[in-house]
């Protein structure tokens, strides 16, 4: 702890000595310095430096030369370039002065532990002034008398240091005072120097590190004058019309210098200049007259000069001055061309003739009017017309033939040589061929294959294609020994240009061979729009349009249509840009497709518009080929049904459509055995076919009851019939075919109750309906069964036939049967009734059979009646009661009259003894 | 090595007449501009003749065509270098006259004494040529300007300027006189062929 304070101690001491010692001797005094002081080095070199200490220091705080420490900005350098010279000089060294940075320091490590700066220096490091090269010197004449000299001169490298360069320069005889370059060091300017003597030129460089002289420049300035152009220029118009002549002041004095000229010119608006030969003016002068001009032209001129010898430099050009030369006549014709129209007269030609304007420099001057002049080359005529028009062009109604026409430009001097224009009567030299063309430079080249004879020029024709516009045609000619030249116009790009060739001979002109061309071509603006002309089940017809040439761009390549489904991939097909048609083939039936086209051109394609269409469930036919088969399947099994029910007709009649006994029909006097034979059955077996019963109920009749029927008995049946015959002819036809009534209104109907009183045999049930409809009056209506009525019958034979209480007793059963039945079972109360009425009829099957027939009679015909009757044997009977509605749907249409015959009246019956007894 | 020599000498005593001649023809229009210049700016009538003036060299000689080339070169030299002195005496009168306010004409003063300087320069050299060397200028020292008024000075200038463009038309006439073949020649029928 202790040691540690005087440790302290001894380092505030060292410091306070330090300070001490600097402040006493002067403002600021060190303990030492270094030398050299402030040093320039060269950039590269070695260097060392001394670091003196005082010996004042060395008293006082005891300080050694082995406690410095050098250091280049705050770095400390490393000890191995230290070197103790003493104990109060300590030297550092630099092998390269390059990386030396400043400051330079020196120090020392006070007792071991702080350091203390002693002294610094700052050394500059640079290069020592390079010999200055390629000195050079111009005198640029500023004035009339102002011939100031500039020379220049490559300074070397850098040097880092300020560096001072003087142009130096004197005669043999006399110095001058130097020339100091200002803000510059490779540039000075002596303000005026004088010719004719020659003048030593160099330059001395000089800074810190040394200086450098050029190499001596000798030379007498006025070898090296660039003098002022010459000014004042004007242009005249000389006497000729391609002569302009130049005047003009030089500002360089003769007795300094004699001088030669160049002089150039152009024509306004041409960029390129042309020379007068630099040996036409090889001598001093002020004028000067170009010659070779073109008349009428409007020329740019300019001039320079420089010293006669060519020693020296060329003066600027000097300003600009224009003149126009005066006019000549023109020299050529105006091309010319024509547009044949044929008009409407067929012998008449509507003929456009056309010539373009002279070039400026073939005009020579303005023209004031065109000359025409047309000559029939026809044998029949002389024709010599002539025109004076100020346009160019001149439309003529001439007959058709061949023609001269010759074109004159006139202008204020005179007349241009004749253009002549053979119009042929036709086209028939031959024409050239591989008409071809080709974009160039941003023109169009036409070129052609000439034909074999001799051609005197060539005439290209061309115009604009465009849907907008017509076609106008622009025409160029060429000479006849060119097989290829530009378009001369305004050829634009993207555009189709149809371009025709004519050849023309000296008696007559090929017909025009044509091409299309594009000086450059472009995607088309727009695709083709496609639609679908035809859509079937795998495959569909697109069509389009072409586009127009308007919107092509350039020549269709190719189309391509592309086609895909909702979630498919895309299909691309190339078609021939001619085509507008396309099929689709190997679609997907009932498929959406989108599809669009693109037209290519050979600058790439455009695609139109999506179209989208559905492919058909079906193909073509098929859809026939099924529907016909199923109807034609159905028409069978309908066919089949109906054959299937024609036969099954009785058992299906049975069932929906049973017959109902007619009541009225059975009116037994209705049958007779004077009734004709009607109807001849070949045979019963055909009558009655077995499988024909579907029903049958079985009366056992005694043998005795057929002998109570007697021909006889059976005639009384005739008279009925006639007299159902006459009362038929009253019957209203009210009712249907029901077995249950009858429809007919009898002529008892007016005479119920004379009929009921007169006829006490007849019993009509009838039932007289006077409910009206709902609030509807009430008709009266008289319904009537015309059926007798088997009970009343039953009462009469009960009193009138003895001994058939069995067959009563029978037929009351069967009513009270056919009461109970239901109404729709209306087929087995006609066969009940059968045999009801056989009951009634005990010993009469002729009757029965009758009674039989007459029960159907309101839909059926009786037409086993009299079969019945040839037969008269009960199971043939039987069956004719049943086959009988066959036969009689079969002969229904051949016996009309028999329908009506059948009794159907409710007439008062004429009952013998012995016959029947309905009622 | 002797032709070679000569061949040179020729060819150096040919530049130098040429540019001689040269200088001779820019330094009278020279002096003839500066005339223009000195007799505005010095307020002096054109016409104003003067009398010859003292110490001034006159051009004028008698017998002139008879002449040898050194004799003619020596007279130039003389002359010259009494017309460098001059005219460094009008050039410092004229700047203790109008200062640095009329730089004109003390320029074109002072281009005319270049073009002096130099002549005499290629007279120096002519005469070296000539294997006798220029003469010392310790006798050609102008006689030491008299005391005159500042219009005596100023026609005294105009005196000088015009003899001055009289010396230069005559040594133009002397140099091409020497360009001509034989320039060693001193005889006097070379010289009966200068123009």
């Amino acid at each position: 702890m202790f040691s540690g304070w005087n440790w302290v101690a001894h380092v505030l001491y060292l410091l306070w000595s330090i300070c001490s010692l600097g402040v006493s001797g002067g403002l600021v005094q060190s303990c030492g310095h270094i030398i050299p002081e402030s040093p320039v080095l060269t950039l590269g070199s070695s260097f060392t430096a001394l670091c003196i200490l005082n010996e004042s220091c060395l008293d006082f705080g005891n300080i050694y030369a082995n406690q410095i420490i050098w250091k280049t900005k705050n770095r400390v350098v490393p000890k191995e370039q230290y070197r103790e010279i003493n104990r109060t000089v300590s030297s550092v060294t630099f092998n390269d002065t390059s990386s030396l940075a400043n400051p330079l320091t020196c120090n020392i490590l006070a007792d071991g532990q702080i350091e203390q700066n002693i002294y610094g220096i700052t050394v500059t490091v640079g290069l020592p002034p390079e010999k200055p090269k390629n000195l050079s010197c111009i005198v640029c004449q500023v004035s009339k008398l102002a011939y100031p000299m500039t020379c220049t001169w490559n300074p070397g490298r850098p040097t880092f240091l300020d560096t001072h360069f003087r142009l130096k320069y004197r005669w043999p005889q006399e110095n001058f005072p130097d020339c100091i370059p200002k803000d510059v060091n490779n540039s000075c300017m002596i303000t005026d120097v004088q010719f004719f003597v020659n003048l030593e030129v160099w330059v001395e460089a000089e800074n810190a590190l040394g200086k450098a002289e050029s190499d001596p420049l000798v030379l007498d300035p006025i070898e090296i004058v660039k003098p002022l152009s010459p000014h004042n220029l004007s242009v005249n118009s000389g006497i000729l019309p391609t002569v302009l002549k130049l005047s003009w002041e030089n500002r360089i004095s003769v007795a300094v210098m004699k001088l030669k000229f160049n002089i150039r010119y152009r024509i306004v608006g041409d960029t390129n200049w042309m020379q007068v030969p630099p040996e036409d003016t090889a001598s001093p002068r002020t004028s000067f007259s170009v010659q070779g001009l073109r008349p009428y032209t409007e020329y740019v001129f300019s001039i320079r000069c420089m010293k006669e010898d060519g020693v020296g430099y060329w003066s600027d050009w000097s300003e600009e001055k224009t003149g126009v030369t005066t006019e000549d006549k023109p020299s050529k014709g105006p091309p010319v061309w024509r547009s044949i129209v044929a008009s409407h007269s067929p012998t008449f030609w509507t003929m456009h003739l056309m010539w373009k304007a002279l070039d400026p420099f073939e005009a020579n001057g303005v023209i004031l009017q065109y000359e025409v002049t047309v000559r029939s080359k026809s044998s029949l005529s002389s024709l010599v017309e002539k025109y004076n028009v100020t346009t160019t062009n001149l439309t003529l109604k001439l007959p058709n033939g061949t023609y001269e026409v010759t074109v004159i430009a006139h202008n204020r001097v005179g007349a241009s040589p004749p253009s002549v224009l053979l119009i042929p009567a036709s086209n028939s030299k031959a024409p050239v061929k591989s008409v071809r063309t080709l974009p160039k430079d941003g023109k169009l080249w036409v070129g052609w294959t000439a034909p074999n004879s001799y051609v005197l020029k060539y005439v290209i024709e061309w115009c604009l294609v465009s849907n907008s516009s017509d076609c106008i045609i622009e025409w160029q000619n060429e000479p006849g020994n060119v097989q290829g030249t530009y378009l001369k116009g305004d050829i634009k790009p993207f555009k189709c240009y149809l371009i025709t060739v004519y050849p023309l001979y000296a008696d007559g002109q090929g017909s025009g061979q044509s091409v299309k061309a594009y000086l450059q071509q472009d995607r088309p603006s727009k695709g083709p729009t496609v639609q679908t002309k035809k859509v079937g089940k795998a495959e569909a017809v697109l069509t389009w349009n072409h586009l127009t040439v308007d919107e092509q761009n350039g020549f269709i390549r190719s189309y391509t249509i592309f086609y895909k489904t909702v979630d498919g991939n895309e299909t691309a097909v190339t078609v021939d840009p001619s085509k507008t048609e396309y099929t689709l083939s190997s679609l997907t039936s009932d498929t959406l497709y989108t599809v669009r086209m693109m037209a290519y051109t050979d600058e790439g394609g455009r695609s139109g518009p999506d179209f989208t269409f559905t492919t058909q469930k079906f193909g073509k036919g098929e859809i026939e080929a099924i529907v016909v088969p199923v109807c034609l399947a159905f028409l069978l099994i309908v066919l089949l049904g109906v054959l299937f029910c024609f036969n099954k007709r009785d058992l299906i009649k049975k069932h929906i459509w049973p017959i109902v006994p007619d009541p009225s029909k059975s009116n037994i006097a209705q049958w007779s055995p004077q009734v004709p034979a009607k109807h001849n059955f070949s045979s019963k077996d055909q009558m009655y076919p077995e499988g024909s019963f579907t029903d049958v109920s079985v009366v056992e009749i005694e043998a005795d009851d057929k002998k109570s029927f007697s021909e006889q008995d059976l005639k009384p049946f005739d008279l009925l019939k006639k007299e159902k015959s006459t009362s038929e002819g009253h019957s209203s036809g009210i009712g249907g075919s029901s077995c249950m009534s009858s429809p007919r209104q009898s002529v008892s109907d007016s005479d119920e109750g004379e009929t009921t009183q007169n006829t006490s045999s007849t019993v009509q049930y009838s039932t007289v309906v006077l409910n009206g409809y709902r609030d509807q009056t009430p008709v009266q209506v008289f319904s009537r069964s015309e059926s007798t009525q088997p009970l009343l019958d039953s009462e009469e034979r009960s009193e009138d036939q003895a001994g058939g209480g069995d067959s009563t007793t029978q037929r009351q059963h069967y009513f009270k049967q056919n009461g109970g039945q239901d109404e729709t079972n209306t087929d087995r109360p006609c066969f009940e009734r059968t045999k009801q009425i056989i009951h009634a009829n005990e010993g009469d099957l002729v009757g029965f059979a009758q009674l039989q027939i007459s029960g159907q009679s309101s839909q059926l015909l009786g037409l086993g009646l009299e079969k019945n009757t040839q037969e008269a044997a009960l199971p043939d009977v039987l069956q004719a009661s049943t086959e009988e509605q066959t036969v009689r749907s079969e002969s229904v249409e051949g016996n009309p009259v028999l329908v009506d015959e059948i009794p159907k009246s409710y007439l008062p019956q004429t009952v013998r003894q012995g016959g029947y007894m309905p009622q | 090595m002797a032709a070679a020599d000569n061949t040179s000498a020729a060819l150096r005593r040919r530049d130098l007449c040429s540019r001689g001649i040269r200088l001779a023809g820019k330094m009278r229009s020279d002096v003839v501009d500066l005339l223009d210049t000195y007799v505005e700016r010095q307020g002096l009538d054109a016409s104003a003749s003067v009398a010859a003036v003292e110490g001034v060299p006159v051009a004028a000689v008698e017998r002139w065509d008879e002449q040898t080339g050194t004799q003619r070169l020596l007279e130039n030299l003389a002359a010259y270098r009494t017309f460098r002195a001059l005219l460094a005496q009008m050039l410092e009168e004229q700047q203790e006259q109008l200062g640095e306010a009329d730089t004109t004409l003390g320029q074109a003063l002072a281009a005319v004494l270049l073009q002096v300087s130099a002549f005499t320069y290629h007279l120096e050299e002519l005469l070296r040529l000539e294997s006798r060397g220029p003469p010392s200028e310790e006798g050609a020292e102008p006689p030491p300007a008299p005391h005159l008024s500042l219009f005596e000075r100023k026609l005294r200038g105009l005196g000088v300027l015009r003899e001055l463009a009289q010396w230069a038309v005559r040594s133009t006439r002397d140099l091409r006189q020497l360009a001509k073949p034989s320039p060693g020649s001193s005889s006097p029928a070379s010289l009966a062929e200068s123009p």
